[in-house]
């Protein structure tokens, strides 16, 4: 499902962000991503999620090379990763149920469909009553589920989280770690990156640890319930 | 062979949902793009004001000299060569004349008017009625109203010629004819001619910019936006549909704004000018703008405000890195 094989980053100020990085994920498997702030774990996250080109080596996700991926199919893969952001990243002035809607009106969905699955997202987080707020209503918690919903209504197969539980207190963190193992349960590749090691210890499952942009540890499900993350 | 058939029959289903999509994401962009002016009535309202009267002003001025160029005078009574006879020729003379000239290339019409028809005409108009009555007798000659038959390019009848040959035969005491006024009136309107076509390109490219900014202006207060939806997995297409019908909408509606305003002058302005015309003894009626060419307005506005959406968007979204 995600495969990266000597894959590096580089940016124009010659900023090495990651450096030989390879490991595989497969199909509706969930890993956690974590290291430092400014260890490469959103730069990693962008790649899959081409916000960002790789500068060397291969980027498999979805058995599709993302090396040769041209600009104007770029928008098709974004539709096929769902992705959450720390900020949340949601639309002030549009409601929840805009929010929610937006990959499906830019999939150009028809508008019975639409409502039928942003409802149905809405309810997998618990915010079908939220509908029409708009998002300065809602708390941090909410705002994030908003997020996961408008990362998942399009049903994408692979789901990137970055830092999501970043602002949140322990027990809605909890709840939302909750939320991205049933999405895995149902099917969704999932991987998170976050800084938040007791939660990670606490979910045991897999852990990819960055250190300077490079993958110093690949601890499996296992070895984390076991051992847990230093 | 059935396997084909499927094959062909599923790549034409998949070609019907593209085309559906695309149809579904422009009724997105359409409302989107008319609730985006709604929600910021003021902002729209001054624009389509600017543009309006930015259209207003060389539209008048078109309609100005299409009017202009229909006053009688100009078309019918400075058309024609006046053929004044000797005091000796009588109404056999003239008429004799009128027969042999008929015959002559150049000359499409001749109409004869007689000392006394002349002189009722001189004593209604001139103002000098009272002075005339007192005359014994009539002074006026016979005279030949001559219409030359060919126009030049510039309007101006090819009378130079005939006008000389006419003066010189017998009979004949003088011909005169306003060629000067005439050509002068006619550089007159040729030259505002050029200046209205001139205005109009310049304010076009008024509305171009005025467009083109406001959009600019929209793009930056919907930057978040637009990194959102990019995000998501919109396209630079998808992204730019809702500016370019924006960009429509402010010059359509600078468009009819500006039919409006021409309508409102134009009636306003139709009864002070048809009792001028009235006074110096004219009919005219002030001509609006004809239907096909108020659709012509509106269609070129739309295409300005197309263009300067175009010229935004391109610049702007390429700033934001998308498309």
């Amino acid at each position: 499902m995600i495969k990266f094989e000597r894959v590096f980053k580089q940016y124009p100020d010659g900023n090495r962000a990651l450096r030989d990085i390879s490991f595989e994920l497969e199909s509706g498997e969930i890993a956690f991503l974590t290291g430092h702030s400014g260890a490469g774990k959103s730069t990693l996250l962008r790649l899959i999620g081409l916000l960002d080109r790789a500068t060397g080596g291969s980027l498999l996700v979805n058995n599709r090379n993302l090396r040769k991926v041209r600009q104007r199919r770029v928008p098709v893969h974004r539709r096929e990763v769902g992705m959450i952001f720390q900020d949340h990243r949601l639309l002030s002035d549009k409601t929840v149920f805009d929010n929610v809607a937006l990959p499906l009106v830019i999939g150009g969905e028809r508008f019975t469909d639409i409502r039928k699955r942003v409802n149905a997202a809405l309810d997998r987080v618990g915010l079908l009553h939220k509908e029409k707020s708009y998002p300065l209503m809602l708390s941090g918690g909410e705002q994030q589920r908003v997020g996961i919903a408008r990362a998942i209504v399009n049903r994408p197969p692979v789901l990137l989280a970055d830092e999501p539980t970043g602002n949140l207190d322990p027990e809605l963190s909890a709840d939302l770690m909750n939320y991205f193992l049933q999405l895995n349960e149902s099917g969704t590749t999932v991987l998170i990156a976050s800084h938040d090691l007791a939660l990670i210890r606490q979910l045991g499952r897999r852990v990819l640890v960055l250190k300077d942009g490079q993958l110093i540890d690949d601890i499996p499900v296992t070895e984390v319930a076991v051992a847990g993350v230093s | 062979m059935a396997r084909q058939h499927a094959v062909v029959k599923q790549r034409e289903g998949h070609l019907v949902r593209q085309i559906r999509a695309w149809g579904r994401r422009h009724v997105y962009s359409f409302m989107s793009s008319l609730g985006t002016l709604y929600r910021n009535r003021l902002g729209t309202l001054l624009t389509v004001v600017v543009l309006g009267i930015a259209l207003v002003l060389p539209l008048g001025l078109y309609v100005t000299l299409k009017n202009l160029s229909r006053v009688e005078p100009v078309s019918r009574d400075l058309g024609t060569i006046s053929v004044f006879l000797t005091p000796e020729q009588d109404q056999a003379a003239a008429r004799q004349l009128r027969q042999e000239w008929a015959a002559w290339n150049g000359i499409a019409n001749i109409r004869l008017i007689s000392p006394a028809e002349a002189f009722e005409e001189f004593r209604q108009v001139s103002g000098f009625g009272a002075a005339a009555q007192a005359l014994d007798i009539n002074p006026l000659p016979w005279v030949l109203e001559v219409s030359p038959a060919a126009l030049q390019d510039d309007g101006v009848p090819n009378v130079a010629a005939l006008l000389e040959r006419l003066e010189q035969h017998r009979g004949v005491e003088f011909a005169q004819y306003d060629l000067k006024w005439l050509q002068r009136l006619q550089a007159i309107l040729v030259l505002a001619q050029a200046v209205v076509r001139v205005l109009m390109v310049l304010f076009s490219l008024a509305v171009v910019f005025v467009v083109g900014n406001t959009i600019r202006l929209d793009i930056e207060n919907r930057r978040e936006e637009i990194e959102v939806m990019s995000l998501v997995g919109a396209t630079a297409s998808f992204v730019r549909r809702p500016f370019l019908y924006a960009g429509l909408w402010y010059s359509l509606l600078g468009g009819l704004l500006a039919l409006l305003i021409l309508m409102i002058a134009m009636f306003y302005l139709s009864r002070p000018i048809e009792q001028l015309v009235a006074a110096y003894e004219g009919s005219f009626v002030l001509q609006p703008l004809s239907g096909s060419g108020a659709a012509m307005v509106l269609a070129g506005s739309g295409l300005l405000g197309l263009i300067g959406a175009g010229l935004a968007v391109r610049r702007h979204l390429r700033t934001l890195n998308i498309g």
